[in-house]
C-alpha cells in the first residue's frame, strides 16, 4: 500500500495553493456576490496548464494522470468551489469525452483548444423533465443529409453561458431505448442553438448555469461524438469522471471548513477562553478533521482506479455521495462554530454552506449515486 | 552570455510547526519548501538569462530527501541543477554549507554571477552568501533589490537604512537578493512535470573534501510564547493614562 502522492503531485498541489490564494482568494467573495464568471481568472489557469491537466500533451494538455487534475480541483475548491467546478467539468466531462470518444479531427479541432484552457466545455444532458431519469430526455437529433437537426430544450447547463463547446445529448432513434440517444458536439454560436440567460442560484454563484434552447439547430454529421446509439454510455462514462471531480471538490469545501473552524474557535474568545478549548467545539473540529481523512481517501482511491484503467463507477459514486453529504454536514457546523459572525455575507463559511448544497444534487443526486452503488453491490 | 548560479536552500514550511508539550518545536509532520528569498534568487537567475542568455544552474546542499527541492527548484526556469547531498548535511551551519558549496563551485560550475537570497527563512543568518564570496575570492553585494549586467559589469541597486546605495563590481560576483527585486512565479503543471527531465549532477559526501567541522551547538529550540494579558483601557482620561502608564511600565515608552 502506499498512500503517497508523488513529488510532482505534492509539488503541483502546492503551486496550485500558491496559485489559489494569488489569484482567486482576493475575487472570491466578489464573484459569488456578483454571480460573474472571471474570465481573467481562466486566462491565468489556461496559462498554467491548469486546463487540461490529464490531456496529453499531443492534444494540447498536460500530459499528467486524472489523480493529479483531481487533487489540483480539490485544492482549488478550497479557495473558491466555483472554479474548481467549472474547471473540473470542462477537463472532467467536456474534454475527457471527446479524449475518449472522439474522431482525431474532433480532438483536433476540439479538444486541443479545450485542453490549453482557450476554449470552455459544457455537457448538455439534463432537461426541465430529465434529471436523474435520464431516459425521460425529449431531445431530438434527426439525420437530414450530411447533417443532424437538433431540437429540444435543455436546462441546468454548467458553463452554458460561457461554454465554446457542447457535449449535447439527444434521441437518433427513440425506440431503441438505451442504444437510443446519441451525443454531439455543438459549437457556440450555431445556429438555432439559443443559450439562455445565467440563473441566479443559492451557491455555486460564479459557475455559469443556462438554459438551452435548440430550434432545427443544424451540425454536419462529423459533429457527432463516438458512435450513434452510444450516448447513454458515454453520457455514464461522463458522470463517473465527473463525479470524481465533485468529489475533489466537496473535499476542498471541508478542506476550508476545517481550516476556517480551526482559525476562528483559536481566536474567538468567551468566558475568557478561545472556543477551540471548550469539548463542544473541539469535538465538532475533530469529527470534521477525520471526515475530511476519508472524503480525501475515498476521492484519491477512485481517481486512482480511473489512472489505473480499472472500471470505477462505484468508486466514483461512493466518492461523490460521501464527500459531498460530509461537506453538507460539515458546512452548517463550520457556520455554527461561527455563530453570527458565520451567517454574515463575505464570512466564507456561509459561502462554503451554500456552495456545498448543490454537491449533493448535481452530476447525479445522492439518491441516483445509492442506486448505481446498490446496483453494484446487489448484483 | 552569463553562467548564473542561483544558490537556494530547502527549509521547513513554518506553516507546519508547531508548538509541543513542553513549548519544543513539534517537527513531526512539518512539510518543506524552498527558503522564501532563494525563490527571488531563483527567479532573477532566470530574468538575467530571458535578457543575457547564458546557462542557469541551480544549486543546494541538503539531505537526499531534498530531491523534491530540487524539482521545486528546476520547475521555477534554471536550466540544471547541482544536487549536494547526504544524510549528515541535515542543519549544516552556514559555514559548513559556504564551505561545501565553494568547493563544488571552484572546480565544476563555470560561473559571472551567484545568486543567493537576503537570509533563509528559518535561521535567516545571512551568512551563506557573503562567505561563499570571500572563500571564491569574488565581490559581494548584499541586501539587492535590482541588478543590471553592463558587459563584464554589474550594478547592484542595495537597500541599506539610509537609502538606496548603487553599487558596480565585476563579474564574477555574488548577489544576495530581497524579495522587492521580483515576484518569484508560479509554475505551471507542465514546469513541474519537466523538472525531473532536466539534468541534474548529484555529488555526495565522499567526493567532498573533509567537512569543516560544526562551530555552534543547539540546546534546545522553544517556541516563542505571546501571553495576553486581558487588560482593558476605555478613551476616558483616567484610563489613558493608565494606559501610558502601563506602556512605560512594559518598557515600551520610556
Amino acid at each position: 500500500m502506499d498512500f503517497k502522492l508523488s513529488e510532482e503531485q505534492e509539488l503541483i498541489r502546492k503551486n496550485m495553493r500558491d496559485f489559489a490564494e494569488k489569484h482567486v482568494d482576493p475575487i472570491a467573495v466578489e464573484i459569488d456576490e456578483e454571480s460573474r464568471h472571471p474570465a481573467e481568472l481562466f486566462s491565468k489557469l489556461a496559462a498554467g496548464g491548469w486546463m487540461g491537466i490529464p490531456i496529453p500533451v499531443e492534444y494540447g494538455g498536460s500530459g499528467s494522470d486524472y489523480l493529479t487534475h483531481i487533487v489540483a480541483v480539490e485544492e482549488l475548491s478550497r479557495s473558491c468551489a466555483s472554479t474548481g467546478f467549472t474547471v473540473s467539468i470542462h477537463v472532467g466531462i467536456a474534454s475527457m469525452l471527446v479524449l475518449l470518444f472522439g474522431t482525431e479531427d474532433q480532438k483536433k479541432n476540439v479538444l486541443v483548444p479545450m485542453a490549453k484552457g482557450e476554449k470552455l466545455g459544457a455537457f448538455v444532458l439534463t432537461e426541465p423533465g430529465a434529471g436523474t431519469d435520464v431516459m425521460a430526455a425529449t431531445t431530438t437529433a434527426v439525420l437530414d443529409g450530411n447533417d443532424y437537426v437538433l431540437n429540444g430544450t435543455k436546462t441546468f447547463t454548467s458553463n452554458g453561458p460561457t461554454g465554446d463547446f457542447y457535449m449535447v445529448f439527444a434521441w437518433t432513434d427513440k425506440a431503441a431505448g438505451r442504444k437510443g440517444m446519441s451525443a454531439f458536439i455543438v459549437p457556440r454560436g450555431t445556429a438555432g442553438l439559443e443559450v439562455g440567460t445565467h440563473f441566479k442560484k443559492m451557491g455555486l454563484r460564479s459557475s455559469q448555469t443556462s438554459e438551452m434552447v435548440f430550434r432545427d439547430c443544424r451540425i454536419p454529421k462529423e459533429n457527432l461524438l463516438g458512435k450513434e446509439g452510444a450516448g447513454l454510455v458515454m453520457a455514464m462514462t461522463g458522470f463517473d469522471h465527473g463525479r470524481v471531480g465533485i468529489a475533489a471538490q466537496s473535499t476542498g469545501i471541508i478542506q476550508a471548513a476545517l481550516d476556517e473552524s480551526i482559525r476562528y474557535s483559536k481566536e474567538r474568545v468567551q468566558f475568557g477562553q478561545p472556543i477551540s478549548r471548550n469539548q463542544a467545539i473541539s469535538w465538532m473540529i475533530a469529527d470534521m478533521a477525520t471526515d475530511l481523512q476519508a472524503a480525501r481517501f475515498l476521492t484519491y482511491y477512485a481517481a486512482w482506479m480511473k489512472d489505473q484503467g480499472k472500471p470505477f463507477s462505484k468508486e466514483a459514486a461512493m466518492a461523490k455521495l460521501f464527500t459531498s453529504e460530509t461537506a453538507m454536514r460539515h458546512t452548517i457546523k463550520a457556520v455554527q462554530i461561527h455563530g453570527g459572525y458565520g451567517y454574515v455575507k463575505g464570512a466564507k463559511v456561509e459561502r462554503l454552506m451554500r456552495d456545498a448544497k448543490i454537491t449533493e444534487i448535481y452530476e447525479g443526486t445522492s439518491e441516483a449515486q445509492r442506486m448505481v452503488i446498490s446496483g453494484n453491490v446487489l448484483r | 552570455m552569463p553562467n548564473v548560479i542561483a544558490c537556494f536552500k530547502w527549509v521547513v514550511d513554518e506553516a507546519y510547526v508547531r508548538s509541543g508539550a513542553s513549548g519544543d518545536l513539534d517537527l513531526s509532520s512539518v512539510d518543506y519548501k524552498i527558503s522564501d528569498y532563494d525563490k527571488n534568487a531563483l527567479e532573477e537567475a532566470v530574468a538575467v538569462r530571458e535578457r543575457s542568455g547564458g546557462v542557469v544552474t541551480a544549486i543546494t546542499v541538503s539531505v537526499p530527501e531534498a530531491g523534491k527541492g530540487v524539482k521545486d527548484a528546476l520547475s521555477r526556469g534554471p536550466d540544471k541543477a547541482v544536487f549536494i547531498r547526504d544524510p549528515a548535511f541535515r542543519d549544516l551551519e552556514p559555514s559548513q554549507t559556504a564551505a561545501i558549496m565553494a568547493e563544488v563551485i571552484r572546480d565544476r560550475i563555470p560561473f559571472d554571477l551567484i545568486l543567493c537570497g537576503e537570509g533563509s527563512s528559518d535561521l535567516y543568518a545571512r551568512q551563506v552568501g557573503p562567505r561563499l564570496a570571500e572563500i571564491l575570492g569574488i565581490p559581494c553585494l548584499t541586501g539587492v533589490q535590482k541588478i543590471t549586467i553592463e558587459g563584464n559589469r554589474l550594478v547592484a541597486e542595495r537597500r541599506t537604512e539610509e537609502g538606496v546605495d548603487v553599487a558596480e563590481a565585476a563579474l564574477p560576483a555574488l548577489v544576495t537578493v530581497l524579495p522587492d527585486i521580483n515576484t518569484p512565479r508560479i509554475p505551471g503543471v507542465r514546469d513541474t512535470l519537466m523538472a525531473s527531465k532536466k539534468e541534474t549532477t548529484v555529488i555526495g559526501k565522499e567526493d567532498l573534501p573533509s567537512l569543516p567541522r560544526e562551530t555552534m551547538k543547539t540546546l534546545s529550540m522553544k517556541t516563542a510564547s505571546l501571553k495576553r494579558q486581558g487588560v482593558r483601557f476605555t478613551a476616558q482620561r483616567d484610563d489613558v493614562a493608565a494606559f501610558v502608564d502601563a506602556l512605560v511600565r512594559k518598557g515600551v515608552l520610556e
